[in-house]
């Protein structure tokens, strides 16, 4: 079961990176620059594995 | 279609790697006919897991919300793959050793009782398939074309057996890492496009946006290993 959850959902920092950058992306969509959000996602993800594989 | 058939192998290839150095272990161990039958109870699971998860998925009748499901499982599976890739390719984790994966599992003092190793077997194909049906699902799904991606993961099977049959060794040489970080690209390419249609975004340059995602994701990891790697390198120096 626990390998189950963890292919589906990750570790907690995996969950954070990809809450995080989802969140910030609904963030830039929701303002006027939200043209951007197509370069916004990719660049936190790309933080964000950045982040992962230092940790 | 194409992408996604290609996506799917190649991450199969990996998985069933793994789980065919396990189902060696197990088989010198307590032979190949029951090292292969708990092989066998495992796919049965993972294709009985594949019907379940395309039903409920099928389920979802808006495809707004039934994107964004689809696209946050393959970003969490691709963001850590990646992560992954990179760490190993920056030297800051070791490579995947199948040779030694395979030492480990033939000095486990379980693997000689054979109910014990008939369950590593199970649990050891069942887990490694376990991302194999997530992309399956997940990409297949999506574009209605789960069948075809099965089919993939089959054929990844039935080469990686193939090439088991054929030296009998845990298969050391497949260059896993540069699979994985291929793979990763490509599955946060499909996540990343998935997610912000789902949000009502509109992508520019259409579907051709998948183009540029994956190598904006190759590209961008490549870097983030140049860098952890001069880091590592500036360390080791002090």
């Amino acid at each position: 079961m626990n390998g189950f959850i963890k292919t589906l959902f990750g570790d907690k920092r995996t969950l954070a990176v990809t809450a995080l950058s989802i969140l910030v992306t609904l963030a830039v969509l929701h303002s006027p620059v939200l043209l951007l959000a197509g370069l916004v996602l990719p660049l936190c993800l790309l933080a964000g594995a950045a982040y992962l594989a230092g940790h | 279609m194409t992408g996604i058939l290609f996506a799917t192998f190649l991450t199969a290839s990996v998985e069933w790697v793994e789980a065919y150095t396990i189902i060696l272990a197990v088989a010198l161990s307590i032979g190949w006919r029951r090292a292969l039958e708990a092989a066998g109870a495992a796919l049965l699971a993972l294709a009985a897991l594949t019907a379940v998860g395309s039903f409920l998925l099928t389920r979802i009748h808006d495809l707004a919300i039934l994107q964004f499901v689809i696209g946050v499982f393959l970003t969490l599976f691709g963001v850590r793959w990646l992560g992954k890739a990179v760490a190993r390719g920056a030297g800051l984790k070791k490579l995947h050793d199948e040779d030694a994966e395979f030492a480990a599992l033939q000095s486990r003092a379980d693997i000689h009782d054979a109910r014990a190793a008939w369950f590593i077997a199970f649990n050891g194909m069942l887990l490694e398939g376990l991302e194999v049906w997530l992309i399956v699902v997940a990409l297949g799904v999506q574009t209605h074309h789960t069948v075809a991606a099965a089919c993939a993961a089959l054929l990844a099977l039935g080469a990686v057996a193939a090439a088991g049959i054929a030296l009998r060794k845990p298969l050391a040489r497949v260059p896993e890492n540069a699979i994985k970080f291929t793979v990763s690209a490509a599955v946060l390419s499909f996540g990343s496009y998935w997610i912000l249609e789902a949000l009502g975004y509109i992508w520019p340059l259409g579907d051709a946006t998948l183009l540029a995602l994956f190598a904006f994701y190759l590209l961008g990891g490549l870097a983030l290993i140049r860098v952890y790697t001069a880091k590592l390198r500036a360390t080791r120096a002090i």
